[in-house]
């Protein structure tokens, strides 16, 4: 720390001139002292703060995530509260019943986290790869379109509708991935479409 | 929260539960330092270690209580500064302008401290700040009205910055929050000075929503949570406390830029007070010394840490 040379005779008076705490500064060095020693026993607990947007319906409210541990620091985070943000536009904090009750969606012991089939005549679901989930669903949607795939009506007027296959995309989506989800659906004739679905 | 206790006139804003939150709270002066006084005293019956020192605060903020009492109002701001301000995204306070106040508030703060019991190096700092020449007083004042406190000579600035939030805390009580503007993250939109802490409040209206407490005007200024309250970024935030992690004061870390301000929260404990509190939680300081962020809470009765 510089000494300012000019502040020499103030300084000495204050009985300053070296750099101390304010503690140290004031005469409290004790007290200092004695907090650092009670201190040594401790360690620190690390949290975490995660914006979100909930995962309902098409309000999309914001939501604050809070979890034990931080992952950045290469912990293992584990959720334990979630509640409205405050600093969010559309809810300032608040959540409606299902929102309020996020955090037991996401620790919630019978929550789908594989993909699980029960095949036919089974009277269980059991757990598969996302590869054959994946290739049985665009099995099932390419048979019902070509089995059901309206080209033309009656007219004899080009209208590519396919009505017996509904889709519903969730909410917490980006502008981009809604844009594309429709483009997706609507290209391939389905009508029954719902993006930022009201569940 | 006012027009709900002021006026009977129904608002739809309290009764849809999302009103618009309020960009600042302003200080009401001699409750504040009475408030703080107390919670000194209050902590420094639970904190053994820190008791002295938390004691010894309690009677500056109680001498500085009286002060807002003793003193006059200040000439409220000219319009043209406020429209000024507002224009330019400044804050409507002008430091350089205390200059000639806290001169005399910091006379005053002098006298009724000097039957305060304290330690002989706080006592020479106090008469050596008594018997100042000019040229000297004028650095102190100078230094602490830009917020920049030297580390060699801590004490006889910790009196200084006492009386200059007494004098700043005074002239933000005379401002209308509505004429004011958020300035920049970190920076109190009342005076230009720096948060202390920040507080999760849990006030009507306001319920989870995130204060900066001014550590010179006392004003509280909302601000994002989850975000630095130093350099601005949301990315890297994390949060440490002492040993559990249900801690109502917690030190808010943000990666990029590497500092920590403490976070208390208040919808936890509505006891808190952000000067008392940053003070009796010197303990979270010491072990957050040990890690690579440094403090960016500015306080001027913790300098050092």
């Amino acid at each position: 720390m510089n000494i300012d040379l000019s502040r020499r005779g103030f300084l000495k008076l204050a009985g300053a001139g070296v750099a101390a705490t304010s503690l140290g500064a004031m005469g409290f060095g004790e007290a200092e002292a004695a907090e650092q020693a009670h201190v040594r026993a401790f360690k620190l607990a690390s949290t975490t703060e995660v914006r979100n947007t909930c995962t309902y319906c098409s309000v999309a409210c914001g939501i604050l995530i809070y979890s034990k541990g931080d992952v950045a620091a290469g912990e293992k985070a584990e959720v334990v509260h979630i509640e409205g943000d405050a600093d969010h536009p559309t809810n300032r904090g608040t959540l409606c019943p299902k929102g309020a009750a996020l955090k037991d969606t996401v620790l919630s012991e019978t929550r789908l986290t594989v993909p699980r089939i029960r095949r036919p005549g089974s009277d269980r679901f059991e757990e598969t790869s996302w590869e054959e989930a994946l290739d049985k669903i665009a099995r099932a949607l390419k048979d019902d379109r070509d089995a059901n795939m309206v080209q033309t009506n009656d007219a004899g007027v080009p209208v590519n509708r396919w009505t017996s296959t509904g889709f519903l995309a969730a909410s917490a989506t980006t502008n981009e991935t809604a844009w594309l989800t429709y483009k997706v659906v609507r290209s391939m004739g389905i009508v029954g479409f719902d993006n930022q679905a009201r569940v | 929260m006012d027009a709900m206790t002021s006026t009977l006139k129904p608002d739809p804003s309290m009764i849809g539960g999302v009103p618009k939150l309020p960009l600042a709270r302003l200080p009401d002066p001699e409750g504040l330092f009475i408030t703080r006084a107390e919670r000194f005293e209050f902590l420094a019956l639970h904190s053994p270690n820190l008791a002295p020192y938390l004691r010894f605060l309690g009677a500056v903020a109680h001498a500085q209580a009286e002060l807002a009492r003793e003193l006059p109002s200040s000439a409220p701001i000219p319009e043209e500064r406020i429209a000024l301000a507002r224009a330019n995204r400044m804050p409507p306070l002008d430091r350089n302008a205390m200059r000639d106040g806290l001169s005399e508030v910091l006379d005053r703060l002098c006298e009724k401290l000097a039957t305060v019991e304290m330690p002989e190096p706080a006592r020479l700092a106090l008469r050596a700040l008594q018997a100042a020449e000019a040229s000297d007083r004028d650095w102190v004042i100078g230094n602490v009205l830009t917020d920049a406190i030297p580390g060699d000579s801590v004490a006889p600035h910790l009196f200084a910055a006492a009386a200059l939030q007494v004098h700043a805390a005074m002239m933000a009580s005379g401002l209308h929050v509505e004429q004011m503007v958020p300035i920049k993250t970190g920076i109190c939109p009342a005076c230009g000075g720096r948060p202390a802490t920040t507080m999760v409040t849990e006030n009507m209206g306001a319920e989870g929503a995130r204060y900066c407490a001014c550590a010179t005007c006392q004003t509280l200024w909302n601000e994002v949570r989850v975000k630095c309250t130093c350099c601005g970024s949301t990315k890297g935030i994390t949060y440490r406390s002492v040993e559990t992690e249900e801690a109502s004061v917690k030190a808010e870390i943000c990666r990029e830029c590497g500092h920590w301000v403490k976070i208390l929260y208040q919808n936890k404990n509505p006891t808190l007070e952000p000067i008392a509190d940053d003070v009796a939680s010197l303990g979270l300081d010491l072990m957050m010394r040990d890690t690579e962020w440094t403090r960016g809470g500015f306080n001027p009765f913790l300098v050092g840490y």
